[in-house]
């Protein structure tokens, strides 16, 4: 079994309500964003690329099979899981932010301040937090706590806390486009191993060789259109 | 109707008492009555409402066409020049109003109005031969379109688009404004107290002005109001801030679900309670389901459902008046009574819709087209039910009277039309009346047209303060303009820079964007002064009032307008 996902270029509508579900249910602060959507060939969002066609680009962790961050964790709280699943390790992490560098994905993230300061900074009442409220531990490893300590890393988990009670991780489940399907891709016959193949599923950055879980289908939105105006 | 030629024979306009109230049907029939002599009694004894007074220009050059069963020509029965003869021997020229827009059009080559528009003549034909090609056609106009002075103009003329290629009344065909036309407003009758007490609603603008239609004649003291920040949000924001300040608004009191900058100015804030925190129905422009909101968890902080804010208020003022908010109930049981109350004599559009059925999910609301279906105009056309259909939350008397004949109006016969020369739909040259009128040099100094557009971000300036959605947005407000213009002024992608007017001004960071149109500078609606170093966008703009637009008086609907696009800048660069 290798968890991996899916996300249809040719669905993504650019609304980023994956990076909003995803911010709220793992209680992301604020500057901190797990998933960002960009918008290839153009610096701003609603501005049309000057070449090429507009498309829409969800990036996260990639929950690479051969995973660059790993390699350089130097105290193992980096790891992955037996189904290819990247988590960090909130105990053992102690801030030295090599997995920062080595990811060619720029997803990971650091609390350089303590998480409850920030959010009062960003005008939130004093002590309010928001995300799924307890911790949880996979293997007796804290891998997600609804308030992070402070000079820790964080990035998506795969929201394995959901995916433990049998659901589809938030981003999944808060697209309105349908854009993002989850399974096991040593599975042929599963919905992201065909969608895949049929579809001609590709990785963001193969030639890094970190081979991503994370498979996108190319957008052919537009290709057909004949505008000629 | 021809109607400009009645219009000079006021002598016409005098009918017998049983003709109708409608004054070009009223003329038709006085000429049906007395003045045409030629008239086929075919056309007195047809029976098919709204072509009757069609049939009355028609003299028996065109007695062909009296025959109801030949209406399927339709030009035959619109298109035509007619010498009508009346009884005191004297003769007037007639035309259909198709006619005279047929003339009217002459003015319009397809290369003046690409010169016009700076639409490639190629496209605005593509556009057209689609539009009397495809069918259907359904046109949606929001407010970009109509939020200029001579709005107005712009929605009658898209009208003309889908009439004249027979594009109402089908299923999937029409016109629709993308701008409050919910599908369903409650009949709130069974639940309002006094018992016939009416209210006098003011256009917002003559609050502000202080005068004007309906304005109660000791002034307006107290302000109370929710879920609209105009303090910060209206362009003429300041003067209400004056009232504030002055004394002249004597108590200001605000409910909403966040702390507003209208809340910051009022002398009483009530903290509503969210849409998830406690029941509603709701419905929308863009579908036609009735929905039951439910409250996911309970009210956060101090905040309260508005039926419970209204109803402790209600105790204060009189005792007896709790009785109307059911007082013995929880504020969630008080509002599902007040739901199921609403449904049960809400109107044809919920009738048979109860709470349980709401309770398992959206239901679909009634309309009188076949299945259901919302088809704009569909009563009008196949049940000749006159014009104009209900437009909520407006009562259909309010708004029939802007449509007198009953009939889609393409020609409007009234002094201030004529006199503007608007009777047809017209090109009036942007802000000629307006900022040229203010300010003979604003052509010079002000460069730029300065359009509002709605945030990806936001749902207008609800959200503003919304700590994540900022985020997304770089905690940044930003200007988006075309490449030419920017380097014309020395203006570079991301650079900080001054908007600005002899009005007012304010600061965002610039971006490049290659779909603006050159001269156009577009700025993202919404953002609250507070995140513009308290420089409003809106203090650059104008509440322009078009004298037309006084002629349609409903709130909130149909009323003196904001004419928010209509609106010239220029911009430079600025330090940070």
């Amino acid at each position: 079994m290798r968890r991996g996902w899916v996300i249809d270029l040719e669905k993504c509508i650019g609304c980023r309500s994956c990076m909003v579900a995803c911010k709220q249910h793992n209680g992301q602060p604020p500057g901190t964003w797990w998933n960002r959507v960009f918008t290839p060939g153009s610096r701003e969002n609603q501005v049309a690329p000057e070449k090429g066609k507009e498309y829409f680009l969800p990036v996260t962790c990639q929950h690479c099979a051969n995973p660059p961050c790993v390699k350089v964790c130097p105290v193992d709280a980096t790891y992955s899981t037996e189904d290819g699943t990247v988590l960090i390790d909130f105990e053992r992490c102690i801030g030295c932010r090599y997995c920062i560098s080595a990811c060619p994905y720029g997803v990971r993230q650091f609390n350089w301040e303590e998480p409850k300061k920030t959010l009062y900074k960003a005008g939130y009442v004093e002590n309010y937090t928001y995300g799924y409220p307890k911790d949880f531990r996979k293997d007796g490893r804290l891998v997600y706590m609804p308030v992070r300590f402070k000079g820790i890393t964080e990035k998506c988990h795969f929201c394995v806390h959901y995916y433990e009670e049998g659901l589809e991780p938030a981003c999944v489940r808060g697209c309105p486009g349908g854009a993002r399907f989850t399974g096991d891709l040593d599975d042929p016959e599963s919905v992201v191993s065909k969608l895949i193949r049929d579809r001609d599923g590709f990785n963001l950055l193969p030639e890094k060789g970190t081979k991503p879980s994370c498979y996108y289908l190319p957008p052919r939105r537009k290709e057909n259109l004949s505008y000629d105006f | 109707m021809p109607s400009r030629a009645f219009h000079d024979e006021p002598d016409l306009w005098e009918g017998p008492p049983e003709i109708s109230p409608y004054p070009d049907r009223r003329a038709g029939k006085r000429l049906l009555a007395r003045d045409v002599k030629t008239l086929s009694k075919e056309a007195e004894n047809q029976k098919i409402p709204g072509y009757r007074d069609l049939f009355v220009i028609i003299t028996d050059k065109g007695s062909a066409i009296l025959n109801p069963e030949s209406l399927e020509p339709t030009h035959a029965i619109l298109d035509g020049e007619f010498t009508v003869d009346l009884k005191g021997g004297n003769s007037v020229e007639a035309q259909t109003v198709f006619t005279e827009l047929k003339k009217s059009l002459k003015d319009y080559s397809l290369e003046r109005v690409a010169s016009v528009t700076d639409v490639p003549a190629r496209q605005i034909e593509r556009i057209a031969v689609e539009a009397a090609t495809t069918a259907p056609l359904h046109i949606i106009f929001g407010a970009s379109n109509y939020q200029w002075y001579h709005g107005d103009l712009k929605g009658r003329a898209l009208a003309l688009l889908v009439v004249l290629t027979g594009n109402i009344g089908k299923s999937g065909a029409g016109i629709s404004t993308y701008a409050g036309q919910y599908k369903i407003r409650f009949n709130l009758k069974e639940w309002w107290s006094p018992k016939g007490g009416k209210l006098n609603w003011v256009p917002y603008l003559y609050f502000l002005n202080g005068k004007g239609s309906r304005y109660p004649k000791n002034g307006i003291k107290a302000m109370v109001g929710g879920w609209g920040n105009p303090f910060d949000q209206h362009n003429m924001a300041n003067r209400l801030k004056n009232m504030a300040l002055s004394g002249e608004l004597e108590f200001i009191l605000t409910t909403d679900i966040q702390m507003t900058t209208s809340c910051q100015w009022s002398d009483v804030v009530l903290p509503a309670s969210t849409w998830y925190e406690k029941y509603d129905i709701t419905a929308t422009p863009a579908h036609p389901y009735l929905q039951l909101q439910q409250p996911a968890i309970k009210p956060m902080f101090e905040s309260r459902s508005e039926l419970w804010m209204v109803r402790e208020l209600a105790k204060r003022i009189d005792p007896d008046f709790e009785k109307h908010f059911y007082p013995e109930l929880d504020e969630n049981d008080a509002a599902l009574r007040v739901i199921e109350t609403v449904l049960a004599t809400g109107g044809p559009e919920s009738e048979g819709i109860t709470l349980e059925m709401l309770k398992k999910g959206p239901v679909r609301l009634h309309s009188t087209a076949p299945g259901d279906r919302q088809i704009p105009f569909y009563e009008q056309i196949h049940k000749r039910v006159p014009f104009p259909p209900v437009s909520y939350p407006a009562a259909l008397d309010a708004t029939a009277k802007f449509v007198k004949s009953g009939r889609i109006e393409f020609y409007k016969d009234e002094d201030l039309f004529l006199e503007l020369g608007e009777q047809l739909p017209v090109h009036k040259e942007t802000f000629l009346e307006t900022e040229y009128k203010l300010d003979p040099d604003a052509k010079e100094k002000y460069r730029l047209r300065f359009v509002t557009r709605n945030s990806l971000y936001r749902v207008h300036s609800t959200h503003s303060n919304n700590v994540w959605l900022n985020e997304l947005q770089g905690d940044m407000p930003k200007v988006f303009l075309n490449g030419d213009d920017a380097r014309e002024r020395g203006i570079g992608h991301g650079d900080y820079v001054e908007i600005y007017n002899g009005r007012g001004k304010t600061k965002s960071y610039a971006v490049i964007d290659p779909g603006a149109r050159k001269g156009t500078l577009v700025f993202e609606q919404g953002w609250w002064a507070r995140y513009l170093n308290n420089e409003s966008y809106n203090s650059l703009t104008m509440p322009w009032i078009k004298p037309t637009h006084e002629v349609y008086f409903v709130p909130g609907i149909w009323s003196p307008n904001t004419c928010w696009n209509e609106c010239l800048v220029d911009v430079r660069r600025a330090e940070l």
